[in-house]
């Protein structure tokens, strides 16, 4: 494609119609083959590879017009054979990144090889995207301000309608040839009517009452009770894009879920495992370097900088229960075999945590009483289940039997 | 025979006081004091706060605390940023270490939560020597508030590389001898260390034991060729005689409970027995079979009475007559022990153990223990040189002789004619302060290190905790000083890899070396007369069960700990008995509120007057004796130790620890104890049931009769007379505590256990006399006449006589120890008069206390029969009038994650230690296996920390569970069962084997 800005005007547009005549057959022709290379680059080489920036291993755009597709399907297969046979080419490369080899991929065809190839030359380039966060998925997120106005348009209708019906009145009283009433009569006429009917009074304060009530309760429990809290947080990290899109199970980072009270939010030297290498995301470089600079990482040499006074990262808390309260993890995803997301909500779907339920006594306890314990393979129910069993053949054996709602297991 | 017997807390209740009485019924002697306000007007116009006023404060607050709950603050969390690989957040780690400060050894296991260690026990470990509660309690002294942040030079800090090149110079540069002064030093190679730098500076190293066994250690030397202290082997003593030993309270700095207890098992049909020959009441002599109180001087005459009976040159003494047919009896199965301090009087123990063929039997010397050994003469020496000028540096860790040296004003004197004076004190103590460089060492939970507390058994001490302040060890110093390359981790490492697996060894904490044993020859020395003048007045001084030797003096813990004997906190005392007070014109006497005052005295030994000294009333106390705890009266130690009793470590005269013609006189003033005898009594009968050894093998119900009501079916006992509905205690668990009375020795271990797991609040002596003590856990001591039906048919005594006999204040009364903490009613008095449902019942037979429910009407108080729930009647975390380790961030370490710090207005009691059943049940669901008795019994703090196992705690619904078995036992009752409360905690009668 270069090489055509060399030639003159005419010759020039002949050209690339004959190029992108060319180009869209070939796309035709290999539309299947760059998808199955997508699907092998994202799965073999990302680990050490982009394709614009250097890695591990070197930026691999242009690759196929640097080397020929013969030679790169020999390095790629096995690129240790090829250094120890003398290659040049290959040698230099094995030079410049210090000597630290290619893994070897004896099980790719040639074909395989031609599509990752293939890909690259195709792959879109990266711009800096800056993703929205929250309403990443359109219509998911209820725009509040939309609904403000659709009410203010109903209310609006609602007036005018209450205008004509009252002008129709009128034209209908001048028919009959009644004495029509202006705004405020009729509105006084109305009223008098209604005080003078006990029943609609009473119903009414009643009704006041009951939304007063209701209101302030509402109010008043609601004090302490977070739902919905998603505070922003000091990175911008998104649980869509590392649990949700590239499928990390949530005990890599959150393995004492498995075996203490707390889930824990992850050491910044568990982010590391990964994001040692990978050291840009989708909205660019600046939140991944704030791990480094947590624990005093050199992305560009690849190296930890010794001395380095390493900060903590301060994340702001969400799920948060009163100190008298206490709260196991292992107990419920171990033993009571819970998911993350029972709790937590579509967690893999959230770019920013926010949380998901009341977290109050009255919605711990509506569990205990529904959620049956999981007595299956486990010697430790085997002999309290079945003497329940004997003793309450018609109850449900769930956490409430063994002691759910006892208020000391978990205020102690 | 329990019934015949009156049980009695103290002289109050035997005398019928009236405040007793009411103490019975309520649960304060005093009306709370709102009349007092309310009723006096003249108070009410004073007051600057009118009523006006009084409705702006509350509508401020009112507003104030609704704008606040609006807002919902922000909290951040902020994890690890390289988490260390075996924390996992919320999941405690254990660590085998080993505490050993001169005073105590024991085998500890260190539970750390996020890298703080919270709670100290005993490591199970073969050979392992177990925590008392000084040692429980230590893990509250690393948190020290009054702990040195870095090297100090005369009171400014300066740097550690400025210090130790002066240091060093001035060292290269000494003129005169160079001495380092230390404890007894049990470690191999910090020996070597000392060595190392004597070598390079040609010093000196003396040892000096703050309590001094060098009557022993000569004696052996003599007698068998050793400078050592023996193993006593208790478990294998059917007989054991201790002529003032307290084995059980204080002896080489090693608990013995565990042996003692070992071969006091009723259900073996055999006990040993037990005779204690004692001025003071000692742990030993409360758990004695039978006790002689005697002058200490009484106590060598008798001593020589024995020896001379059993090698037939006089015929025993009345009091020792059934001894010495005993002793001759179980030859090879006895051991008799003496506490005096003399080489004569030790070589004729070894003597007459001798004879009764002791030797590599229940005493061994093959296998010594060297918590001991220093030589009483080179510190007296040192003062002597120093004075001369020949002393240029002196370098003192470990021991604090500025304080517990009887000659401590001579030692300060001497002690400013050294040139260079450094102290590795981890506080400014006494000596510290008086030093010029305080190069403060590491508390052993922060430092690396070995121990060889008896022949072949090393014990390793690692740290749990990163260092919490620029300290260093004072091995490490000494190598520094030495200008050695090597840090002491290496050097420790080094030694022992060489040796034994060190992974290993450190994980276990303890190992045992196979190297040869000791060499004894047979016993030889000249056993001289030790006969003793009887006067008139005599000084027997102690080591209290909670401070010791005072090193651990500014422990809160430790300082509100009751005495298990006297039942007092906070203090130290003259113990006297009844008609020896009645002599001088002492008394005590409670006041109003149930606080308990005495009168003052003034003490002289020789030329040595101690003023304003409290005497105590002791029951058991041998006529004609006083009792004198050392360890009180620093006056350096921190804001919670200094000033807290009387130093007793100057009538230490000649290493002597009694002392004769001594003079007391009344005083005019009074003193105020902190003493908990009185509080939370409970009314009811057989509170204790006791028999004796023969009785229970004749039959094993005996003394545990149940009492039988009256009704219209005949007679009935409580459980078959209810009327309430029973839990449903077959399904799932069925938590049970059983105490066995007969192997409680008292030793105070549960309670300091209860408060270090539970994050009990300590609320000062001011508190504690008001009744207002906070411990979860206490160990009732009862005293009982020994006057019993049988005693008075053999005697045929009266009836009437025999009833007034047994009411008579006992100059030599019984002891029964019995700890009581929330007895878990199943019918539980409290629950039901809870007006918030705060405290409720559990499927798994325990009575929950719910503080975020609990509105403090204090009803459960009020209804529970055991006295048992404690009211927090002030916010004592982060309260500057309770300044002890709950009120700075450092002392709050210590606390325990997993329970609430109780605010102000709610009632707390036991809790069966619900956090860890919680915590042993889902590691039993994550496993998918039943619950083992073995975690069960580590579950509850008391039972984990009880040295022989009295305590024990299960699932009785698991066959598989000892408390299972226990329960049933024919020994086994509850406690007031005749309100049939079905309580989970059961007790074991106590068994005594007397030959009544």
């Amino acid at each position: 494609m270069l090489k055509s800005s060399s030639l003159n005007g005419y010759s020039f547009i002949i050209f690339s119609l004959l190029i992108s005549l060319f180009l869209s057959v070939s796309n035709l022709l290999t539309a299947q083959n760059i998808e199955e290379g997508e699907q092998l680059y994202n799965s073999n080489c990302t680990a050490c590879h982009q394709i614009d920036n250097k890695l591990i291993g070197p930026a691999l755009r242009g690759v196929n017009e640097k080397y020929s597709e013969e030679w790169l399907i020999k390095w790629i297969k096995n690129s240790a054979e090829l250094i120890a046979s003398g290659d040049a080419d290959a040698i230099a490369i094995y030079e410049e990144y210090n000597k630290s080899p290619m893994n070897a991929f004896p099980y790719f065809s040639d074909d395989d090889v031609r599509n990752i190839l293939a890909y690259i030359d195709q792959a879109p380039e990266k711009k800096a995207v800056t993703t929205s966060l929250v309403s990443a998925d359109g219509g998911a997120v209820v725009d509040s301000k939309t609904n403000d106005y659709i009410i203010l348009t109903i209310a609006i209708i609602l007036l005018l309608v209450i205008a004509g019906l009252w002008k129709i009145k009128n034209t209908l009283k001048d028919v009959a040839g009644e004495k029509s009433e202006d705004l405020f009569q009729s509105t006084v006429t109305l009223l008098n009517s209604y005080l003078e009917s006990k029943s609609l009074v009473l119903l009414s304060v009643l009704l006041i009452l009951g939304i007063g009530t209701n209101s302030l309760w509402n109010l008043m429990t609601g004090v302490g009770v977070t739902q919905g809290y998603a505070p922003e947080q000091p990175i911008a990290y998104s649980h869509k894009l590392h649990s949700g899109i590239n499928g990390i199970d949530c005990n890599y980072c959150h393995h004492s879920a498995r075996h203490g009270k707390s889930a824990a939010i992850p050491s910044a030297n568990v982010c590391m495992n990964c994001h040692t290498y990978i050291n840009e995301g989708p909205s660019g470089k600046a939140e991944i370097q704030k791990i480094y600079d947590a624990v005093g990482f050199d992305p560009m040499k690849g190296q930890y900088i010794e001395g380095y006074e390493q900060k903590p990262i301060k994340w702001v808390r969400i799920h948060n229960l009163p100190d008298h309260a206490y709260f196991n993890h292992a107990q419920h995803v171990v033993a009571g075999g819970l998911e993350c997301q029972d709790c937590h909500g579509p967690i893999e779907e959230m770019d920013v945590v926010e949380q998901h339920s009341e977290l109050t006594m009255g919605w711990c306890i509506d569990c205990h009483r529904q959620t049956e314990v999981q007595v299956a393979n486990n010697d430790y129910y085997e002999e309290m289940h079945a003497k329940f069993k004997e003793n309450h053949p018609d109850e449900s054996f769930n956490v409430e039997a063994i002691g759910g709602l006892e208020c000391g297991k978990c205020h102690h | 025979m329990t019934k015949q017997k009156k049980y009695w807390k103290g002289f109050a209740e035997l005398a019928n006081d009236p405040i007793i009485d009411k103490l019975r019924q309520n649960e304060f002697v005093e009306e709370i004091p709102i009349d007092d306000f309310l009723a006096n007007h003249n108070n009410l116009s004073e007051s600057k706060t009118s009523r006006r006023d009084f409705l702006k404060f509350l509508g401020f607050s009112t507003a104030a605390a609704t704008l606040a709950a609006c807002e919902t603050p922000v909290v951040k969390s902020i994890p690890y940023v390289v988490k260390p690989e075996e924390i996992t957040p919320g999941v405690a780690n254990w660590y085998a270490s080993t505490f050993y400060d001169g005073n105590d050894f024991a085998n500890v296991l260190v539970k750390t939560r996020e890298g703080r260690p919270i709670f100290i026990k005993g490591n199970d470990a073969p050979y392992s020597s177990s925590p008392n509660a000084r040692v429980i309690s230590s893990v509250l002294s690393l948190y020290d508030s009054n702990r040195l942040q870095g090297v100090i030079k005369r009171n400014q800090s300066i740097s550690w590389a400025k210090a130790d090149s002066q240091i060093i110079n001035k060292l290269s540069n000494a003129n005169g001898d160079i001495v380092v002064l230390t404890n007894t030093i049990v470690s191999p190679t910090t020996q070597n260390i000392i060595n190392d730098f004597s070598k390079k500076y040609s010093a000196r190293h003396i040892q000096y034991d703050t309590i001094s066994y060098q009557g022993m250690l000569e004696a052996n030397k003599e007698s068998f060729g050793h400078r050592v202290l023996p193993t006593y082997n208790f478990e294998k003593a059917d007989v054991i005689v201790s002529f003032g030993t307290d084995f059980l309270g204080n002896l080489f700095n090693k608990s013995f409970e565990k042996q003692y207890i070992a071969n006091r098992q009723p259900k073996k049909g055999k006990m040993s027995r037990h005779f204690q020959i004692e001025s003071n009441l000692t742990l030993s002599g409360a758990n004695a079979d039978v006790r002689i109180p005697v002058k200490p001087s009484e106590k060598l005459n008798l001593l020589e009475n024995l020896y001379d009976s059993l090698v037939g040159n006089s015929s025993p003494n009345d009091k020792l007559k059934v001894i010495v047919d005993e002793l001759l009896n179980s030859k090879g199965k006895s051991l008799v022990l003496c506490d005096t301090n003399d080489k004569t009087v030790q070589v004729m123990v070894n003597a007459i153990n001798n004879i009764l063929e002791n030797y590599n039997q229940t005493i061994d010397l093959t296998r010594p223990i060297f918590t001991k050994s220093a030589d009483d003469n080179a510190i007296s020496q040192l003062i002597n040189e120093m004075n001369d000028g020949k002393i240029s540096a002196l370098i003192i860790s470990g021991v604090n002789p500025s304080y517990s040296l009887p000659n401590a004003s001579e030692f300060n004197a001497a002690l400013s004619k050294v040139d260079l004076k450094i102290s590795t004190a981890l506080s400014l103590d006494e000596t510290a302060s008086l030093c010029e460089y305080v190069c403060p060492d590491r508390h052993y939970l922060e430092s690396w290190g070995d121990a060889m507390a008896s022949f072949n058994r090393v014990s390793f001490i690692q740290p749990t905790i990163q260092p919490l302040f620029n300290s260093r060890q004072f091995q490490d110093s000494l190598l520094v000083w030495t200008k050695s390359k090597i840090n002491y981790y290496d050097y420790l490492k080094d030694y022992w890899s060489s040796k034994v697996s060190w992974s290993s060894s450190l994980h276990n904490g303890i190992i045992e070396l196979n190297e040869k044993r000791y060499f004894v020859t047979k016993f030889s020395g000249q056993v001289e007369s030790i006969k003793t003048k009887i006067t008139d007045l005599e000084l027997s001084l102690y080591q209290s069960n909670s401070i010791g030797d005072g090193s651990q003096s500014n422990n809160p813990w430790l300082q509100e700990l009751p005495d298990p004997i006297t039942r007092s906190c906070w203090d130290n005392y003259l113990t006297v008995s009844a008609s020896t007070a009645r002599k001088y014109g002492f008394s005590n006497w409670n006041i109003s509120n149930g606080a308990l005052n005495g009168d003052i005295a003034r003490l002289t030994v020789g030329n040595i007057v101690i003023e304003n000294v409290p005497v105590l009333i002791q029951p058991g106390q041998a006529v004609g004796t006083i009792g004198f705890a050392l360890g009180y009266g620093r006056t350096a130690s921190g804001k919670v130790g200094n000033g807290v009793g009387i130093n007793a470590y100057p009538f230490v005269i000649n290493n002597q620890y009694t002392a004769s013609d001594v003079k007391i006189e009344k005083m005019e003033g009074e003193h105020e104890f902190a003493s908990v005898q009185l509080h939370h009594t409970m009314m009811g009968r057989d509170l204790i049931k006791e028999t004796t050894l023969n009785e229970y093998i004749k039959n094993p119900k005996s003394g545990n009769e149940q009492l039988l009501y009256d009704t219209h079916k005949g007679k009935l006992a409580p459980d078959q007379i209810d009327l309430w509905q029973a839990h449903d205690h077959e399904t799932g668990h069925f938590w049970n505590l059983g105490i066995d009375l007969t192997a409680c020795t008292g030793c105070n271990s549960c309670v300091v256990a209860c408060h270090a797991e539970n994050n009990v609040p300590v609320v000062g002596k001011e508190e504690v006399r008001k009744s207002r003590d906070m411990h979860w856990l206490r160990i009732d001591r009862y005293y009982s006449s020994d006057m019993t039906k049988e005693i008075a048919n053999e005697k045929e005594i009266s009836a009437v006589s025999k009833y007034k006999a047994m009411e008579v204040p006992s100059e030599n009364p019984d002891i029964a120890f019995q700890p009581v903490m929330c007895q878990h009613c199943n019918h539980a008095p409290c629950e039901t008069v809870c007006p918030v449902a705060a405290t409720t019942h559990s499927a798994e037979g325990l009575n929950h206390m719910t503080y975020n429910r609990c509105v403090g009407t204090r009803y459960c108080a009020n209804n529970c029969p055991y006295k048992v729930r404690r009211f927090n009647w002030f916010n004592y975390a982060e309260n500057d009038a309770f300044d002890y380790n709950m009120n700075d961030d450092l002392g709050k370490m210590v606390l325990n994650p997993d329970v609430t710090v109780r605010a102000r207005g709610v009632m707390e009691k036991c809790s069966m230690c619900i956090q860890g059943i919680q915590k042993i049940k889902l590691d039993a669901k994550k496993d998918g296996r039943k619950i083992t008795n073995e975690e069960a019994l580590n579950v509850t703090a008391c039972s984990s920390s009880c040295p022989t196992g009295a305590i024990t705690f299960g699932d009785v619904n698991d066959k598989e569970h000892y408390v299972s078995q226990l329960v049933d036992d024919d020994r086994s009752y509850q406690l007031i069962d005749h309100l049939n409360t079905k309580n989970s905690v059961f007790y074991q009668t106590k068994i005594r084997n007397r030959k009544a």
